[in-house]
């Protein structure tokens, strides 16, 4: 205030000449500057993948066969022309929410599913509509589903939770995620294993604890973390199941 | 209960104090110490989420006002004394954790294999 004549920038008048140029400066290095910064962060980041919710696809309703692995799935014996019989479909609720308790009861039946489906290369997964709607069991014998042991193998991957991983989110992986998947796996939500290299043709591996329990709590501090494990894997239609073994998880570095 | 549950149900418990909290505050409290709130009622639901992240500062500042103890200049000499140094550490800070993120991030081993270890059979032996 004590020099009356340095140049004042008010808002609603013209730019004083002295600080036009500055102001000028400014403005081109600050929208470039930040443009720049959203275009170096975004080419940073990982390719999201081609997941995402088929609701163009309409309603999908199959019969099947209901397994608890212990997470819920149907091995499809009646499909449509979109899901083929002997297709595995991995089963969700609505947002972080499982069918635990609606599917436990039905364990081994012949069930009709219906529900929209998420689609992301070899991974499928269903989400539910609510109660009887979605789930209910059929009129029938459950056939005799056959389980193929693969063997004890050594993989490299990340833990993800299977419905942001298979187009819930975008990106459904990755450190960025972890917090969402860590929520989706506490809501029981199936989780996958994505491998660095495809195991018997596949990259996403539906993963349990050993013999076939939940996923272990040592599990959730690696979600979303590049490590190897190993584990037992079967096949069950055309999904992979490995059953990790908690002591041999180690950080990739 | 593995940490994952621990945060998720700190969260929760949080988040119901918080909203015993905002029920009573907006309620009761809110009349008891702004009168030119006193009547209006409308605006008081958008408060909610807010009281539910920030019930602790809501309560102390609804101690501080029932107490008498409230001075409203102190209240803005401290935000008013940090601008500049907050206006520096933020753009940085950010900058920092940016760049941390990208340097310390893990780089995806597609070079690592799938290796089986054992067969079925030797599995179920």
């Amino acid at each position: 205030m004590s020099d009356k004549n340095s140049p004042f920038f008010v808002g609603y008048l013209s730019a004083p000449q002295a600080l036009r140029t500055f102001l000028m400066v400014i403005c081109v290095v600050f929208v470039s500057g930040l443009a720049g910064l959203g275009l170096a962060l975004g080419v940073a980041q990982d390719d999201p993948g081609d997941g995402a919710f088929r609701f163009d696809y309409g309603r999908q309703t199959v019969t099947g066969v209901l397994e608890m692995t212990p997470y819920p799935v149907v091995r499809v014996t009646e499909g449509n022309e979109r899901i083929a019989d002997g297709q595995t479909l991995m089963l969700s609720g609505q947002g972080k929410n499982s069918i635990m308790t609606r599917a436990s009861p039905l364990e081994g039946q012949l069930v009709k599913v219906s529900g929209v489906i998420l689609d992301r290369g070899d991974l499928e997964m269903l989400q539910l509509r609510g109660g009887r709607n979605g789930l209910s069991a059929v009129e029938g014998t459950a056939p005799q589903m056959q389980t193929e042991q693969l063997g004890r193998w050594r993989l490299a991957g990340e833990i993800c939770d299977g419905k942001c991983l298979a187009g819930a989110m975008r990106p459904g992986r990755g450190i960025a995620h972890k917090a969402c998947a860590n929520l989706c796996l506490l809501g029981d939500i199936p989780p996958v294993f994505v491998t660095t290299q495809p195991v018997e043709g596949h990259e996403f591996l539906l993963i349990t604890g050993p013999e076939g329990t939940a996923l272990p709590p040592s599990a959730y501090h690696h979600v979303a973390q590049f490590i190897s494990l190993e584990g037992d894997v079967e096949r069950r239609g055309d999904l992979l199941v490995l059953k990790m073994d908690p002591a041999t998880v180690e950080v990739v570095r | 209960m593995n940490e994952a549950e621990a945060i998720l149900m700190g969260l929760r418990v949080w988040a119901m104090i918080g909203a015993v909290v905002a029920a009573v505050f907006l309620t009761v409290g809110m009349d008891r110490i702004d009168e030119d709130a006193q009547g209006a009622y409308i605006f008081r639901p958008l408060l909610i989420p807010g009281v539910l992240v920030i019930w602790p500062l809501v309560l102390w500042r609804w101690y501080v006002y029932e107490s008498g103890r409230e001075v409203w200049s102190r209240r803005y000499a401290p935000p008013r004394r940090a601008h500049f140094a907050v206006g520096l550490i933020l753009p940085v800070g950010i900058a920092v954790i940016i760049l941390t993120g990208l340097v310390l991030r893990q780089t995806w081993p597609a070079d690592i294999a799938p290796v089986q270890l054992s067969t079925a059979q030797e599995v179920s032996q």
